[in-house]
């Protein structure tokens, strides 16, 4: 198999924050379906990685795997990656026009300095020592700047860690890379799988969520950790020929033609 | 565990979201989207069930606000949700887009108290087919303590 496995990882954030667990709150998708992954949709994926060896039976190419987490309820990630930054930007430009029309003519009124004084919106502090997020305006799930801490867009959750069986074993070679990809921030977990050992290796994915807390008449993010799992299923079942479905063996040509 | 800041609110200050997650290839390459659809909504808390199938029973009271948007499970193939069918004295989709974007989302409000369960149907626009498809099952909204299916 030369092409990437995605496996895409909706975590219900909203649920996961109130009870404090992934269980139940996580739904686990790839796009191997119609090779054999099951559960898709669920918290029971198992990804399907066929391996592809050579006559001999060693590995021949290493299936690549790329893991891309969301946030569900939240602003979809399908939007470019500068969406919230270039928000919150037209949000001030916007808001500084109409306090500079405000001022035009001496008298401004402490409701109307008031209204914007709303609209301007909040801006939560990171807390010491988290990662990964970056400081910015709170908006709300239609990207729409919002000072309420009721209604803010879910961040992206962030994968901190890959380990589990799958990994222990060596069958897995998880890391976190750098990326020119505009759709998921720059950043992404892949890892290549050892094909040669079939079998069924579960994994732990170990995630960072946010939540916003008031302290101090301040909005901070306070970040929560917590863990769910997963399944590789890696098989050594023989290719079949996708346009006939003959499996090992001569390609079925036709008989020789007759003897003209 | 850190403070929490949210009060208990009669009404939640985000709407209701309904996410179609779509395995838009597979979708194509069947001609099949009710296999390859997959729906969830943030009111899981509320009795919500049916989640990762096309068949979701989405619990809701008057005057929840509603949002419907799209992920794909391809980002480099186009998938949008093209339309939403429903009884109009529940509720009225208006179509949007995120501001600055063409990535279109649908809003309504929950006319009225639901007395039974109300089917309603998505449609979605997927590659560079110009005729959308409309999965078989129906997707609904339900009044709170309507019996649905389990939720996984």
């Amino acid at each position: 198999m030369a092409q990437q496995h995605g496996i895409i990882v909706l975590f219900d954030v909203e649920n996961a924050l109130r009870t404090r667990s992934l269980d139940g709150n996580t739904y686990w998708f790839d796009n191997m379906k119609f090779l054999g992954s099951v559960g898709e949709g669920t918290g029971q994926l198992v990804t399907i990685v066929p391996g592809t060896y050579f006559l001999d039976g060693s590995q021949a190419t290493e299936q690549v795997l790329n893991w891309l987490p969301a946030a569900l309820g939240a602003i979809p990630p399908t939007v470019p990656r500068n969406y919230l930054a270039e928000q919150e930007r037209a949000h001030d430009r916007r808001t500084l026009e109409q306090l500079a029309a405000l001022g035009g003519d001496g008298e401004v009124s402490s409701t109307e300095v008031s209204r914007l004084q709303q609209r301007v919106g909040r801006r939560p502090r990171k807390q010491a020592g988290g990662r990964g997020l970056t400081a910015a305006k709170l908006l709300d799930v239609t990207g729409k700047a919002t000072s309420s801490a009721a209604a803010y867009n879910y961040p992206a959750p962030v994968i901190t860690d890959i380990t589990g069986q799958a990994v222990s074993e060596k069958i897995i070679y998880p890391a976190q890379y750098g990326s020119p990809d505009m759709v998921y921030d720059g950043w992404y977990w892949a890892a290549t799988v050892d094909t040669s050992r079939p079998g069924v290796y579960p994994y732990t994915m170990h995630v960072q969520l946010h939540e916003l807390v008031e302290q101090n008449d301040e909005l901070v993010w306070q970040s929560v950790d917590l863990t769910c799992e997963s399944s590789l299923k890696i098989t050594s079942d023989p290719k079949r020929n996708a346009f006939t479905g003959a499996g090992l063996g001569v390609l079925p040509l036709p008989a020789a033609p007759p003897a003209g | 565990m850190p403070p929490r800041s949210r009060q208990p609110a009669p009404r939640p200050a985000r709407p209701v979201t309904i996410t179609a997650v779509i395995d838009p290839v597979a979708a194509l390459a069947s001609e099949n989207l009710d296999d390859n659809l997959y729906l969830y909504d943030t009111n899981k808390a509320a009795g919500s069930s049916g989640f990762g199938t096309p068949e979701l029973h989405s619990r809701v009271r008057k005057g929840d606000t509603l949002l419907w948007n799209v992920i794909p499970l391809e980002c480099e193939t186009y998938v949008a949700l093209a339309d939403i069918e429903i009884d109009p004295q529940i509720a009225e989709p208006t179509r949007k887009v995120y501001p600055g974007t063409d990535i279109v989302f649908w809003t309504a409000e929950v006319k009225q108290d639901l007395t039974k369960p109300v089917p309603y149907r998505l449609s979605f626009l997927l590659g560079t087919v110009s005729t959308p498809f409309t999965p078989t099952a129906r997707p609904a909204l339900t009044r709170p303590g309507d019996q649905g299916k389990e939720g996984r």
